[in-house]
């Protein structure tokens, strides 16, 4: 880093360390999600007693790059009738839109290596970093609606409306039960909100912090809308196959539906890891100050509880109706969202004064 | 040195860049004949605005701008040309024809505005896009802080101007009209229509409740035996 920095100054440097960071993020995202995919048939499979795809590879190992090289050469079916630009814009939104919030996330404390010196384990820290998440976020809409629109099938038009529908409908809960914790932390920084749940021996939590506000009304709020907005059981309303066949994406076939299933599984990555860095403490835990390497352990481990419960959940419920789902995001999740925010701002400016 | 001209230049290809992405969303969007690739390119247009702030380091205002313009109220507008499927302009509207010279007109104005701005203020204006010190302008600090003191009235009076907006809507939307949603609990069990005869008929469009209801007359008046028990538990 330094040889680098002598030759095309620092800010070059950190730009090219940036660079590659994004670029080994992005394929150590898929490689998660390839082996999520795999670990969600494996689990399903227990769950509901039976063994799962255990023949490619030891255990079933290999299984995602089987899967892999079959959405590679299956034909590409396009429908006549289809808008075809926006039909082959959807994925590219879907599939950019679910990568491009990964770059922000901490997953571990200020760390030294040799021949680089210390550095923080975030690939970009800046001052907005969680509104740079809802953002993105909010554009992954469109990767759905589009999708269903340009189908020009009544299955994948009315996928794509519930799916709309619902992400419109949670992403408000979603954004307002983030509000106590920024109201906690004073930041929108995510490294910054982690570091600052350090302490009682990295337990310090925001869901337990009692010296502030516990943020346990949030956590519940965000975990429920989280499961709504990556429109996964009970919440898979957009693709009930029982109604509408496999909703939005009925008409994508071979690698194009590939990006949808990728983007599904990566906003489930994206929406665990917000969820600990935000409540969980990030890559905080027993033992992190004394070893600071031990960090990146906490964080896959706390990553993997919430993919774990995406399973469990899908193994578990059966699917809510429309009607409920609606009722639920607006007459529930948002009132309890904002009971939250005005809790919390009220007992922090109380403790504070 | 080549490697800080390289830097001072930075800026003004990002600039190049994402005005001319600006510029050609925003023409695509007014050229376009179907509403949902103007859709598309207004959205895009708002993204490059986005980029376009964080050139000038206001992350929070881009970050705002994706959110609000690009992800909520372009989503509003999306869903509305999906679920009204409006269809794809065959032919101009004749009004067209006398707005083009007062387009053309204004387009005039706007040019020789920004001309005689440039004039005016050239020399002022420092040579590169950056502010040399750095400033707070732009970031999510210093703009609570001056929305929530110095601005608190401007705020709350906005907040009850889109709250009258969104009450107008409301009532607008819910006059003289049947809940949209046809959930159990919102739809009422007509009176099955009645023949030119007297019977009770069925149309072609009657929904279940109403189909129910015709049974039971027909039940009322003899016309049809009474199900067994187990058939009208499963009725309720």
């Amino acid at each position: 880093m330094d040889w680098l920095s002598n030759q095309i100054g620092p800010d070059w440097a950190r730009a090219v360390g940036q660079l590659i960071g994004i670029n080994v993020g992005f394929i150590a995202v898929l490689m998660i999600v390839a082996y999520t995919v795999l670990a969600e048939r494996r689990v399903l499979g227990f769950i509901q007693g039976r063994l799962g795809p255990n023949r490619v590879g030891p255990g079933g190992l290999f299984q995602p790059f089987a899967d892999l090289l079959k959405f590679i050469f299956k034909e590409e079916i396009t429908p006549s009738s289809s808008t075809r630009f926006i039909y082959f814009l959807a994925p590219i939104i879907a599939i950019t839109a679910a990568l491009m919030p990964i770059i922000v996330y901490p997953f571990g404390p200020r760390v030294w290596l040799p021949g680089i010196g210390y550095f923080h384990l975030v690939i970009a820290r800046f001052d907005i970093a969680l509104l740079y998440v809802l953002g993105i976020t909010s554009v992954g809409v469109y990767g759905i609606a589009l999708a269903g629109w340009s189908s020009n099938s009544k299955y994948s038009l009315m996928g794509g409306l519930r799916a709309s529908a619902q992400m419109i409908s949670y992403e408000l809960s979603l954004g307002l039960s983030l509000v106590g914790v920024v109201l906690m932390s004073g930041t929108l920084d995510l490294y910054s909100i982690v570091e600052q749940q350090g302490g009682w021996g990295g337990m310090r939590w925001n869901l337990f912090d009692i010296s502030r506000v516990p943020q346990v009304i949030g956590f519940i709020t965000y975990l429920i809308s989280a499961i709504a907005e990556t429109n996964r059981v009970p919440f898979d309303l957009p693709e009930a196959e029982t109604e509408l066949v496999a909703g939005f994406h009925t008409e994508y076939s071979a690698l194009k539906f590939a990006l949808f299933f990728m983007a599904e599984y990566v906003n489930m990555f994206t929406v665990s890891m917000l969820a600990t860095v935000l409540f969980l403490g990030g890559w905080q835990g027993p033992f992190v100050d004394v070893f600071p390497w031990l960090g990146i352990l906490w964080f896959i481990l706390k990553v993997s509880f919430f993919l774990f419960l995406y399973i469990w959940l899908r193994g578990t419920l059966p699917r809510f109706r429309f009607d409920q789902l609606m009722s639920f995001g607006w007459k529930f999740l948002l009132p309890v969202a904002i009971f939250n925010v005005v809790l919390t701002a009220t007992i922090l400016f109380f403790r504070l004064r | 040195m080549a490697n800080n001209e390289l830097q001072q230049l930075l800026p003004v290809l990002l600039f190049i860049l994402f005005g001319g992405m600006a510029l050609g969303f925003a023409v695509a969007m007014v050229a376009q004949r179907n509403p949902l690739y103007s859709a598309v390119s207004l959205i895009g247009v708002f993204i490059s605005l986005a980029c376009l702030y964080l050139t000038l380091q206001a992350p929070f205002i881009a970050a705002i701008q994706v959110i609000v313009y690009a992800g909520a109220i372009m989503v509003l507008v999306v869903f509305v040309i999906m679920l009204l499927n409006v269809e794809e302009e065959v032919r101009r509207p004749v009004r067209l024809r006398y707005l083009v010279p007062v387009g053309v007109l204004l387009a005039a104005v706007l040019v020789g505005e920004a001309t005689f701005m440039l004039q005016v203020g050239r020399g002022a204006a420092p040579d590169h896009f950056l502010p040399s010190r750095p400033s707070d302008v732009g970031l999510t600090a210093s703009i609570g802080t001056g929305m929530y003191t110095k601005y608190l009235l401007p705020f709350e009076v906005t907040s009850v101007l889109i709250l009258m907006a969104l009450v107008g809507a409301i009532t607008l939307a819910r006059q003289g009209r049947a809940p949209l949603l046809a959930a159990p609990g919102n739809v009422t069990e007509e009176q099955p229509r009645l023949t030119a005869g007297g019977g009770p008929a069925l149309k072609p469009g009657d929904t279940a409740a109403t189909g129910r209801a015709f049974a039971r007359a027909q039940i009322a008046s003899g016309e049809a035996a009474a199900p067994s028990s187990g058939a009208r538990e499963e009725e309720g």
